[in-house]
């Protein structure tokens, strides 16, 4: 296998001078990660056994090795340049700056390979580790746009379960091996939106944490969320995927917009797909027309479209011409970011400094959390 | 195995002038599929000769439609194996910029990778 996890994405020149680590390593290894914002009561089963604990552990370690040998680093970064994140930007010589951009950095969603969930309709699959990592990238995508189109881009969330992670590091050579190559093939996203204030108008004053809660609760692994993987599958079957096939870029993207097509819950939001890197503005504009019945107003207001454009970015390799785009995008406020990259494995990214990319990656294994219904009023 | 190991490049070069002498107002394009390519079918002939305002967008079509592609499979026609064209050049104007040496202009078509 050539994955070494892709702590650090690289592309362009080889020399290095730090990593930028997903929070994977920083909220210890992945057995119960962020827990969704969801209280944790599922895994307090009390007299919870000691071998099962053991054996879950194992498995755990297992699965991180074999689908993404996780090395634990601490994160790096240079002072002498800024870091993007998903349109904003962060000088990281100013503490109060690097405080800002970790904490909007752990405020995005983080979404990665669970087990133990519900069996898959027609399966007896019960895991996706080593087959969903680009589903699991296109909810985190998802989950981003939802963030900015029900909260705003700059909501924090403030429960999250941080360290402080940013570590400078002023000269230091990683190993090569470290190192993803960036690949040929990848999925670019952009979010329009018309007006800003439709978050009161889809949100109707709800407390923001509630829709923090909501939007996770959408991408819980049950087949009744409408962004699940269950869904997302059962989704995929029209597309020729089925539960345990690899997926493309290309194939979840127009499972986003199915998804966003049959889903209620945001019904003024939806999803464009281009063909052949086309957008016909004709189109979107359209979209923004549309009436939709289930909105009480009947008017457009409050709409919002997520353009995906499903590309590739060289033959065999990364073709290098795309770099400065690339950067470019991730510059721009109305981004969610790209997903797909590694040759094999997915990632969703969400930033760069210099010629690193800031990822995360959906590779660590973690138990299914399911919501507790009684921890939502 | 790729059309430029199959022929030597002078005999390369003496097609594309016949071609030219027979065609004068087409292009010579040679469409292969990328070698690692799982997804997509290959395609009945490698040599195209195209008219030179016909659009990347239309020519994609040409391909897609020989294919019998749906609307949401990912199609990617690469020049030289690189770089994805701009929809609105003419294959003339890229002709211009990536023809080969041997007179003919390369393509790859690819889908794109899946990911586990």
């Amino acid at each position: 296998m050539n994955s070494v996890s892709p702590l650090a994405t690289q592309y362009g020149s080889p020399k290095s001078r730090r990593r930028i680590e997903d929070h994977g390593a920083l909220t210890g290894q992945g057995v119960q990660p962020r827990n969704m914002g969801y209280p944790d009561n599922t895994t307090a089963e009390g007299e919870a056994d000691e071998v099962d604990k053991l054996k879950s552990k194992i498995l755990t370690a297992w699965n991180n090795v074999k689908y993404g040998w996780t090395v634990k680093t601490k994160t790096t970064f240079s002072r002498s340049v800024p870091v993007y994140l998903l349109g904003e930007y962060y000088f990281l010589r100013l503490d109060d700056q690097i405080d800002r951009f970790q904490k909007d950095f752990v405020s995005r969603v983080w979404l990665t390979y669970r087990r133990d969930f519900p069996a898959l309709e027609g399966t007896t699959l019960t895991t996706d580790c080593g087959w969903g990592c680009m589903i699991r990238s296109a909810q985190m995508l998802l989950a981003q746009g939802l963030l900015v189109h029900l909260l705003s881009r700059d909501w924090i969330w403030p429960d999250a379960l941080y360290t402080h992670f940013v570590e400078m590091e002023p000269v230091r050579s990683s190993s090569p091996s470290s190192m993803a190559p960036f690949s040929p093939s990848s999925t670019i996203t952009a979010h329009t939106s018309r007006d800003s204030l439709l978050y009161m108008h889809c949100a109707g004053g709800l407390h923001q944490d509630q829709v923090h809660r909501n939007i996770l609760r959408w991408f819980s692994d049950h087949p009744s969320a409408p962004f699940g993987l269950h869904h997302m599958v059962a989704l995929g079957s029209s597309l020729g995927k089925k539960a345990g096939d690899w997926y493309g870029p290309s194939i979840v993207a127009h499972i986003l917009r199915k998804a966003l097509e049959t889903a209620s819950v945001v019904p003024e939001l939806s999803v464009y797909v281009s063909q052949d890197c086309t957008v016909y503005k004709a189109d979107v504009e359209q979209m923004f027309d549309r009436v939709d019945p289930q909105c009480d107003t009947g008017t457009s207001s409050g709409k919002a479209v997520i353009i995906l454009v499903p590309v590739r970015l060289g033959g065999e390799n990364f073709n290098p011409v795309y770099k400065h785009c690339l950067k470019e995008f991730l510059r721009m406020t109305s981004c969610l970011g790209i997903i797909g990259g590694k040759p094999k494995h997915s990632l969703y990214f969400i930033g760069y400094q210099d010629n690193y990319l800031c990822i995360l990656i959906p590779i660590t294994v973690s138990h299914t959390l399911i919501p507790a219904k009684t921890t939502f009023p | 195995q790729p059309f430029k190991q199959r022929k030597s490049l002078a005999s390369r070069k003496e097609e594309v002038i016949g071609i030219k002498a027979k065609f004068p107002t087409k292009i010579p394009v040679i469409v292969e599929r990328y070698s690692r390519e799982k997804y997509l079918p290959l395609l009945d002939k490698t040599k195209f000769l195209v008219p030179k305002d016909l659009s990347m967008m239309q020519f994609i079509n040409i391909i897609r439609n020989r294919m019998n592609l749906s609307a949401t499979q990912a199609f990617y026609l690469l020049v030289n194996n690189k770089s994805l064209a701009s929809m609105s050049l003419t294959i003339a104007e890229l002709y211009r910029d990536h023809k080969d040496e041997d007179g003919f202009l390369y393509m790859t078509y690819a889908s794109q990778e899946m990911f586990g």
